[in-house]
């Protein structure tokens, strides 16, 4: 599969692309209109074309060498691209209604797979699943679309905490919290050391916010109506999403102020830094991290609030899905399969920075104290969430980040706030 | 064009009466191009209108919905709020980059010492791209970057604010880059202008005992008339197309305060799926657009006739 496609359609796409100059607007959207359906064409041999968007270097190489392996298996060949998270994640939508798709994608297991699902661009894979009886339940029913088959086959998940320097915790003298009011009087001590308690990374990635929003509501309403909530099913002026913000606004005085202008990356050289006490993230942050600061990392579960609600931690699942339309099922389901194997799974974790929970229970995960600890962590919550924009839609991931910045920049007006996040949902979910 | 061409170039009789029977070569320099143009510009343009019309969200076909797109387009805050913005765009990058660069070519004009090289530094951010002026501007504005380090050298620590995060400072501080970027653009085309003036005009303004805001103000101004409807045109197209520069720093946040038409139609298709909606958007900034250039082609016609 080369990338010169002589299908009208996708020429118009490219042209329409080419336009873009004078009337910039209209052609760059009929860009993606012109190759919104068409017929594939080629036959279902060749190289299998695996989208990735693991760019970080780590992830990079290791998705890099377990290609390189599955093609010295000879059962098939495969190719990598790998794709800058947040184009891929623009360009996704076009990719999968393209006429001739890359065959198989990392992406997110949950309500973002199930949305193409119910569109009818994703590949069943219940033949990969059969081979995967010993993956648990709670793996089985988040790949499963509402149809009742299979269509993502996941990878590995991780998880989220506040993430800490044990070493700077020794020098100020202080231990993890476990309820909220020992996580207030923890940032109160920091605040009075001189030290920002909470890092945070909003400029560039607002959406690293999101996480404190999803946290508060699973530890105060749980994680039934946060689920709900995100599926359009409650409202986000209700009074129930207003105690969130009541809980958040204690903390907000603690927030890095500086968090505001850089992106989360900066913020966890900060951390690591000393510059800030704690910083609330998911594990991928560490990739971007310098190994010999891995060891100093520990990390705490999001403080319990109401010891009533049942716990729920955030653990995204990442894995691979395949295009519907994949001229080479058979080698797409071949490699999917691969990429589910004991080999494949424990060879990435081994090659990326290793803080993440490999999907196969067979696999081993690094045996790091710090993954010991999560992956404890995650066996003992009740309920498992995704992320903000997994659990609901990239589309309405725009509307939280609005909602979220300025509601720690003008917490005074957060009435307003859920009013026009609530509108700002309706108009996503009217579509 | 080519209809002056081949009648000039072609001057027997014999040849002038086959020209009159439209030589296929002529044709096909008016559909050729005629044909690129309507897959290029024309096609994907309707499609455009047509979008806005609909409910869309780039997987499921098109539904039609009539005007709501435009219906809704009135009474959104969002939308208000990167008109605003875009007119304070116009004014403020339009306004600034034809007074900077005009004061830079008067100033740059005379033959002296170095000149060449300050002209050069003027224009270096032109050749940079935009993305790269937004890396660049982006670790001056950093928290305790440059612009945080020049402000305490200077002891006006207390101005210093997360410039790109506070929506009092966003729209300014991405407007900044971009007028850097613009003023050298701008400087070279007045500076063509300005060569282009026969200097015997000064010569005899200055005979005439004007002084030199007088010969400004009734020589050389005038004489860039031609400089001016281009200088305009072009900052105008350029304002309505600014994106690059503010997704690159702020992608229109936070929460919409430096956010334009462009940036806003960007995010309404292709983070929020709603191409419908986004294509209204982009209706309205093709319908802006082609006024200005409506404008300024009727003028320039009109001069032409006169």
């Amino acid at each position: 599969m080369s990338d010169f496609d002589p299908g009208r359609r996708r020429f118009l796409g490219h042209l329409g692309l080419a336009g873009l100059g004078a009337l910039g607007a209209s052609s760059f959207l009929s860009a993606c209109a012109s190759s919104a359906s068409g017929p594939t064409t080629s036959n279902g041999s060749g190289a299998v074309t695996i989208q990735s968007n693991l760019s970080s270097p780590q992830a990079k190489a290791a998705m890099e060498k377990l290609i390189e392996t599955f093609n010295a298996q000879g059962k098939g060949t495969a190719s990598l691209n790998t794709i800058a998270s947040e184009t891929f994640r623009t360009q996704l939508p076009t990719y999968l209604t393209s006429a001739n798709p890359p065959d198989l994608y990392t992406w997110y297991a949950g309500s973002v797979a199930n949305d193409y699902a119910s569109k009818n661009l994703l590949l069943d894979v219940s033949e990969v699943w059969k081979s995967l009886d010993d993956y648990p339940q709670s793996l089985r029913t988040l790949s499963t679309d509402a149809s009742g088959k299979q269509i993502f086959v996941p990878m590995n998940n991780y998880w989220w905490g506040f993430f800490y320097r044990k070493s700077n915790f020794a020098k100020w003298g202080v231990q993890e919290p476990k309820t909220w009011t020992e996580f207030l009087a923890l940032c109160e001590t920091l605040k009075s050391k001189g030290v920002p308690p909470i890092g945070i990374g909003l400029g560039d990635t607002p959406w690293v916010a999101s996480a404190w929003f999803d946290y508060l509501n699973i530890r105060i309403n749980g994680a039934p109506f946060h689920r709900e909530l995100l599926a359009g099913k409650q409202r986000f002026d209700d009074p129930k999403v207003k105690a969130v913000f009541t809980r958040w606004r204690e903390a907000l005085p603690y927030f890095d102020p500086k968090g505001k202008a850089y992106p989360f990356q900066e913020a966890t050289t900060a951390l690591l830094a000393g510059k800030t006490g704690m910083f609330l993230i998911g594990t991928f942050f560490a990739d971007a991290a310098p190994k010999d600061a891995l060891g100093d990392l520990d990390f705490f579960r999001f403080p319990i609030i109401d010891p009533a609600v049942p716990l729920a931690e955030e653990a995204p699942t990442d894995g691979f899905f395949a295009s519907a339309k994949t001229a080479n099922p058979t080698g797409t389901k071949a490699l999917l399969s691969y990429l589910a194997g004991v080999e494949a799974q424990e060879a990435y974790v081994k090659a990326s920075s290793g803080i993440v929970l490999p999907a196969n229970p067979r696999a081993k995960a690094s045996d790091s104290p710090l993954v010991v600890k999560g992956k404890a962590m995650l066996n003992e919550a009740k309920e498992l969430t995704q992320f903000f924009n997994r659990d609901s839609s990239d589309a309405l991931q725009p509307t939280a980040d609005t909602a979220l910045t300025k509601f720690i920049d003008k917490p005074d007006q957060i009435d307003a706030i859920l009013r026009e996040w609530q509108a700002g949902a309706e108009k996503v979910f009217k579509g | 064009m080519t209809a002056t061409i081949s009648t000039t170039s072609v001057t027997p009789t014999r040849r002038r009466r086959r020209s009159a029977r439209l030589s296929p070569l002529l044709v096909a320099f008016v559909l050729v191009p005629f044909a690129v143009e309507s897959v290029w510009v024309f096609w994907p343009a309707i499609q455009g209108f047509w979008f806005s019309l609909t409910r869309w969200d780039g997987m499921t076909p098109p539904t039609f919905v009539g005007t709501d797109n435009y219906v809704e387009l009135a009474g959104d805050a969002t939308f208000r709020g990167a008109l605003v913005n875009t007119v304070i765009w116009l004014v403020l990058f339009g306004g600034l980059s034809v007074l900077g660069g005009f004061g830079m070519a008067l100033v740059l004009q005379k033959e002296r010492r170095f000149v060449g090289f300050y002209r050069a530094a003027l224009f270096t951010p032109v050749v940079f791209s935009l993305v790269v002026t937004a890396l660049v501007w982006r670790v001056f504005y950093q928290p305790d970057g440059i612009a945080d380090t020049l402000l305490r050298a200077v002891g006006l620590e207390q101005l210093i604010r997360p410039w790109l995060a506070d929506p009092q400072t966003a729209l300014y501080a991405v407007i900044l880059p971009a007028l850097w970027r613009q003023i050298g653009y701008v400087m070279v085309l007045f500076l063509a202008g300005l060569k282009a003036i026969d200097p015997a005009l000064h010569e005899a303004a200055r005979m005439d005992g004007a002084n030199a805001w007088q010969r400004l103000r009734h020589v050389t101004i005038p004489q860039l008339k031609g400089v001016n409807a281009v200088v305009l045109s072009v900052i105008v197209i350029d304002s309505l197309r600014s994106f690059d520069i503010v997704w690159s720093l702020t992608k229109g946040g936070p929460y919409h305060s430096s956010e334009l038409l462009s940036t806003y139609m960007y995010s309404t298709a292709f983070q929020s799926l709603r191409l419908g909606y986004a294509s209204a958007i982009a209706v309205v900034i093709f319908v802006l657009a082609l006024a200005v250039i409506l404008g300024y082609l009727v003028r320039a016609f009109r001069e032409e006739a006169s």
